[in-house]
């Protein structure tokens, strides 16, 4: 039975940084993923990395972008622990040997990102997650002997002790189909966001929202769950992402009139304007008529250089090439606002601590809060390194003084009933995919940019109704060996209940802030709404909605005006 | 929509069964990509398919397989191009078969820890920095970044080690991968142990001079990492920059071969041999030879070699080839033009820039 | 038609028999044979590896003297290798004026300059392409029927894809089972196709290179080919000129006879074996002389 201090599920860039955090810090550490490391959906982040590097620029600088971009949503002490280590973390990156673009004197060079007052985004041509993530692995391969890695391991269920701490959790391992019951001092959630609830999403298959509901079912509580990202750039089709890279070099956005109609809405940043005022004003564009037959606007990247966009835009090239039949470098690409990020999570303080003793999480799956309302772009690898870190420190720090729990035996025969309750179904219900394509469809049709009571609600009963028949979902595979099956299946319960709060938060916040537009609410109103909202599981099973407040240090809410 | 047959792979090792072909038809619009057509079918008709998958879009590389007998992405490879691709081409069969040069575990699904990962650990693929480390970054010139960022695009896929065929006859060669992660850190200046990393792996039997050029990784990587170009630059550094003299005839070979040219302007094929050896007298050369004159003697027999032509082969513009050798072997620095890099010229806008 | 002709050196070399049966096919399909005798090795991509604007200087003079060649509608190239180790200079040459420049600098004291654009065809695209196959079906004198042909192209003339043209419109990792077709003959699927003879390993690895020409080599005996038909010199040795010790490596009998390309069409136009200098094999072609006796004796008139 494998034990130690600190155990990480999810080895994306929170989960890896948080690794090679609490092995420097000298603790035992395991860390588990459900896919090899360097498939988690931290490797498909294109654009870069934030940071106040640049003499001329300053941390507070960044954190007011941060705090503006947030709707004034984001806490403030988290923004300023964030903006402030940032530099710190990208020279450690680079020392690593992250391969960071270099400018004509050979130092560290940044590009234009969305919502920032001056350039300070650090990037590795379109590849800076794949860039990152790939070094952390490196690293980790390094440190072979103070981290064990279980690659492939599906977590199924988090464990508690006797005094409801988190004490470890029970994976399956994917090749054999073995449970096996992983004991720690502290655990560190890493695991992602959940875009699969929404179909279409730029997110991977992957990111089903697993460490999001595992914590939810033990009882922590969530926040921000309304809100959710809408990215600009997303070809129609298929939801693929297309970075905000290509607008930080000079591209544009044209509706079907050829009007650069950014201008109306944001006057000053264009389409360098935060995310959710770029995807509302591209909606609204198509919603009254001025976008394409596909429902879709033109970005044009043909206003960057040639030469530039094969050097620094070469991913999107690629993805235009094979995915679209464009060449980006000869004409526009026709793309609409996607689901691409959830900024809720699971609530944690500024070293990642959840109120669950022993639990902790880091990067997409958590909420601090950094981003509140609306993440800006280059945000979120940031997110993910400087929480991650913070955790692993915290929890090889809290392992010191804590005993090494051991769960008992009968944990994993709870978990094998489980599994094999899935094995036993008779087949008679949906299939698994069915179910998911309808969940998908409908939370990218009523939960999306725009959303009005009616529609919320409608979605409610939609998820509701799902979450009836998920447990009767039929499956095909009854093996043992890579069984992709069983785990659609434990991951389509995992997505309903994500999207469950989503929907209950998004209801009860009757206001519109940052990623949440309402139709029926248009305004802001920070007399009556400027809290976070939480929704925990109950004792009886069912979601309870609270609040919690939103710290402000420095920076009084103002007019969002780009 | 069109319709197509997916031909599978199958094989379940809890079965005792033999690995088996099984047939789904799928319709779905010609330009959606074969992993699509595998996840409907895993959806609609037999979720026991197996295949690892992930980000849909050709980042990850999680979705390596074989199709129509070529490794590459299931999610990069489009329906009606694979329909229509390879001399059995029926503009509706798909053949999906796991990567090779890998154990299979179940479908579609290899086992890459037992070849890729463990090649890749074989370079010792993390940075080794340079000292002293700088407070702040290291400097860096911009268009060494950009070198670095080819093989540093590397997702991992293994299909260039799926169809590398140095590796189906010899298991232990180091293999196209793993040589383009150890250039990624011999081209980083940060890095403290180029010459190291290259002494490694020049002088491993089954290292870079192992490499047949077949291009197949070339034309397997999805992502432009050209591993077999990295291989070349791997043995032009060690060679060049660091006059290492491998064991492995790598090093003596290039030279004999690029001597041989610069003499008689074409190739004395009869030079060649001994030469890599080290010379015709050489020691090395000796056991060599020896062993080739049945050879030698049969193509003397045959008529295909004599004496004459064998040693007095003449070329008509000796002088000429002589001196394009003096010229640029004579420069201080090696010109090289990375595509990668530079991009190909467009006609009309090049021009004027 | 008129071509500026690179015989390549091994053909002059090593494989006489395939110098001397181009130049006996060519005047059967109409084919002027200007001869490149000036021009230098292409490289053997060897010379690339060692120093690239050195072979992409020796090949773009290599161009240049064809260029020079008055009335040539191209060039042709008779072997594998040159035609992937030149694609690949001529690639850099053309991708960027300034490098072009640069090179057409060195080559300037000898009164040469390679202008972008060069085509360079091996005979084999050639025969598909520029001759065409109805056009070579037309011409053939002594179908090949009955005689059972493996194909193997040599790994430089079918990838990487897109630097040799090959495309939907240009299906030229095919042509060589076309040409076997035109030809009467019947094409014979094995494993080895589209593989490595293992040439570019000889003195590094001889083990593995031989390895992979015995493998073939037994693939095809197993597909009961009659023989092998190679458009590469370089393959040609590994695959003929070493078969006898590339069966002690594999472990097994092999007798699998490899024709040159000229030499497959000639049959086919109505030469003799002896005239395409087919006696000059390690390995003798026992199974396509007898298979030629076998036939009409003569070749039906024309």
């Amino acid at each position: 039975m494998p034990s130690h201090d600190v155990l990480i599920i999810g080895a994306g860039l929170a989960g890896q940084r948080a690794a090679l955090a609490a092995a420097d810090a000298g603790a035992s550490v395991a860390i588990i993923s459900k896919v090899h490391p360097v498939r988690s959906h931290s490797v498909a982040a294109a654009g870069g990395i934030n940071a106040a590097l640049n003499p001329e620029d300053s941390w507070e600088s960044h954190a007011f972008d941060t705090v503006k971009g947030s709707d004034y949503l984001g806490d403030q002490d988290a923004i300023e622990v964030m903006c402030r280590e940032a530099p710190d973390e990208i020279l450690w990156l680079e020392h690593a040997g992250v391969t960071f673009h270099r400018n004509g004197s050979g130092h560290l060079g940044t590009r234009a990102f969305g919502g920032a007052s001056q350039a300070r985004t650090y990037y590795v041509a379109d590849i800076t997650g794949q860039a990152i993530l790939h070094v952390l692995y490196e690293q980790l391969m390094k440190h072979h002997e103070q981290v064990d890695r279980y690659e492939e391991w599906f977590t199924t269920t988090l464990l508690q002790d006797a005094d409801g701490g988190c004490s470890g959790c029970v994976a399956r391992d994917i090749r054999t189909g073995r449970l096996e019951i992983f004991n720690a001092k502290s655990v560190i959630l890493a695991s992602g966001g959940a875009g699969q609830a929404f179909r279409p999403t730029t997110n991977a298959l992957i990111c089903t929202g697993d460490g999001i509901a595992q914590a939810y079912r033990v009882g922590a509580p969530l926040m921000d769950m309304e809100m959710i990202q809408y990215h600009p750039t997303t070809l129609a089709e298929n939801g693929f992402l297309i970075t905000e890279g290509a607008r930080g070099e000079g591209a544009h956005l044209y509706n079907a009139q050829g009007e650069r109609f950014m201008e109306r809405y944001a006057p000053n940043k264009l389409e360098l304007a935060s995310r959710d005022v770029v995807s509302r004003a591209e909606q609204t564009e198509i919603n009254e008529g001025r976008g394409f037959p596909d429902g879709t606007i033109a970005l044009d990247i043909t206003k960057v250089p040639r030469k530039r966009t094969l050097e620094a835009l070469r991913e999107i090239v690629n993805i235009g090439k094979d995915f679209a039949g464009v060449d980006i470098t000869r004409e526009p690409i026709h793309i609409k606002p996607g689901m691409h990020y959830i900024m809720g999570g699971v609530k944690t303080d500024v070293d990642g601590q959840t109120p669950i003793p022993g639990l902790y999480a880091a990067g997409e799956v958590a909420c601090v809060s950094v981003h509140g309302g609306n993440r800006l772009g280059a945000n979120s690898l940031l997110d993910t390194l400087i929480f991650g870190r913070r955790s692993g420190e915290h929890a090889a720090a809290r392992a010191r003084g804590v005993a090494m729990p051991k769960a008992p035996a009968a944990v994993l025969r709870d978990a094998q009933g489980e599994i094999d309750a899935i094995l036993a179904r008779d087949g008679a219900g949906r299939r698994v995919s069915e179910i998911k394509t309808e969940l998908g469809e409908t939370m990218n049709q009523y939960v999306a940019v725009f959303r009005d009571a009616e529609g919320l609600s409608h979605a409610l009963e939609v998820v509701r109704r799902l979450k009836e028949e998920a447990p009767k979902a039929a499956i095909d595979d009854k093996g043992s060996v890579f069984n992709q099956d069983v785990l659609a299946a434990i991951e389509l319960g995992y997505m309903l209940d994500v999207a469950e709060t989503i929907v209950l938060a998004a209801q009860e916040r009757k206001e519109s802030r940052g990623a949440q537009f309402r139709t029926d609410f248009p305004e802001r109103d920070d007399a009556e709404w400027l809290h976070h909202i939480t929704v925990s599981r109950g004792d009886d099973g069912a979601p309870r909605l609270a609040t919690a407040p939103v710290t402000i240090t420095k920076w009084q809410p103002q007019e969002r005006t780009y | 929509m069109a319709e197509y047959t997916l031909k599978l792979r199958r094989y379940d090792p809890q079965s005792g069964e033999a690995p088996y072909y099984e047939e789904f038809q799928v319709d779905l619009e010609p330009h959606r990509s074969v992993l699509e057509a595998i996840l409907k079918v895993r959806g609609e008709q037999d979720g026991s398919v197996g295949i690892r998958c992930s980000c849909r879009a050709a980042i990850c590389g999680s979705c390596g397989v074989r199709i129509n007998g070529r490794a590459g992405l299931a999610c990069h490879t489009h329906l009606d191009h694979a329909a229509t691709s390879g001399v059995n081409a029926d503009g509706r069969t798909i053949l999906v078969e796991p990567m090779g040069n890998m154990p299979v575990i179940k479908d579609l699904i290899v086992d890459m820890d037992a070849v890729h990962w463990k090649k890749i650990q074989r370079v010792t693929p993390w940075l080794i920095n340079k000292q002293p480390v700088p407070e702040r970054e290291y400097v860096v010139p911009h268009e060494n970044m950009v070198d670095v960022t080819q093989t540093m695009a590397c997702i991992q896929c293994g299909a260039c080690v799926s169809d590398c065929l140095s590796m189906e006859v010899d298991p232990l060669f180091v293999g196209p991968a793993a040589s383009a992660k150890a250039y990624r850190f011999v081209g980083d200046p940060r890095d403290a142990e180029q010459y190291e990393r290259l002494k490694d792996l020049a002088e491993d039997p089954h290292g870079i001079y192992d490499c047949t050029h077949c291009f197949n990784c070339i034309e397997a990587c999805p992502k432009g990492v050209a591993p077999m170009s990295q291989i070349m630059r791997l043995r032009r550094v060690s060679s060049a920059d660091h006059e290492i003299e491998d064991r492995n005839n790598g090093y003596r070979h290039e030279h004999a071969f690029v001597k041989n040219i610069r003499r008689n302007g074409l190739l004395h094929e009869a030079d060649l041999v001994p030469d890599s050896y080290g010379g015709k007298l050489h020691p090395r050369a000796v056991p060599e030879l020896i062993s080739s004159l049945p050879t030698v003697v049969r193509g003397l027999q045959r008529g295909k070699m004599t004496p004459a032509k064998a040693l007095l082969h003449q070329h008509k513009a000796p002088k000429e080839v002589k001196r394009i050798f003096d010229v640029i072997e004579g420069r201080d620095q090696r010109l090289e033009l990375n595509l990668y890099i530079s991009g190909t010229e467009d006609d009309e806008s090049e021009a004027q820039a | 038609m008129k071509v500026a002709y690179w015989p390549g050196c091994v053909s002059r070399g090593f494989t006489p028999e395939l110098h001397g049966s181009m130049a006996a096919v060519a005047p059967l399909l109409d084919i002027e044979l200007v001869e490149l005798d000036r021009a230098s090795c292409c490289g053997a991509g060897v010379i690339a590896e060692h120093n690239q604007e050195l072979a992409d200087t020796l090949n773009a003079r290599t161009f240049a003297l064809a260029q020079q060649v008055e009335g040539a509608e191209l060039m042709m190239n008779i072997c594998s290798t040159c035609q992937g180790a030149q694609s690949e200079c001529q690639e850099r040459l053309d991708a960027n004026g300034e490098y072009r420049a640069h090179v057409n600098e060195t080559l300037a004291a000898e009164g040469l300059s390679y202008e972008k654009g060069l085509t360079n065809k091996n005979f084999l695209w050639l025969l598909v392409e520029e001759i065409g196959l109805d056009a070579l079906r037309a011409k053939v004198r002594r179908p090949l029927t009955n005689l059972k042909v493996g194909p193997f192209y040599g790994c430089y003339i079918v990838r990487p894809t897109d630097r040799l043209g090959i495309d939907d419109e240009h299906p030229r990792d095919q042509y060589l089972h076309q040409v076997i077709e035109a030809l009467g003959g019947t094409v014979i699927d094995y494993a080895g196709t589209y593989k490595c003879c293992g040439f570019p390993i000889i003195t590094m690895n001889k083990e593995a290179s031989l390895k992979q020409a015995g493998r073939h080599l037994g693939d095809a005996m197993d597909a009961e080919a009659d023989c092998l038909v190679v458009p590469c010199p370089l393959c040609h040795l590994n695959l003929d000129l070493q078969q006898p010790v590339a069966a002690k490596v594999v472990d097994r009998e092999l007798a699998m006879p490899v024709l040159h390309l000229p030499q497959l069409v000639g049959l086919a136009l109505g030469l003799d074996p002896k005239q395409l200098g087919m006696s000059k094999h390690v390995v003798k072609p026992t199974s396509v002389i007898d298979w030629t006796t076998a036939v009409v004796a003569a070749p039906a008139a024309a």
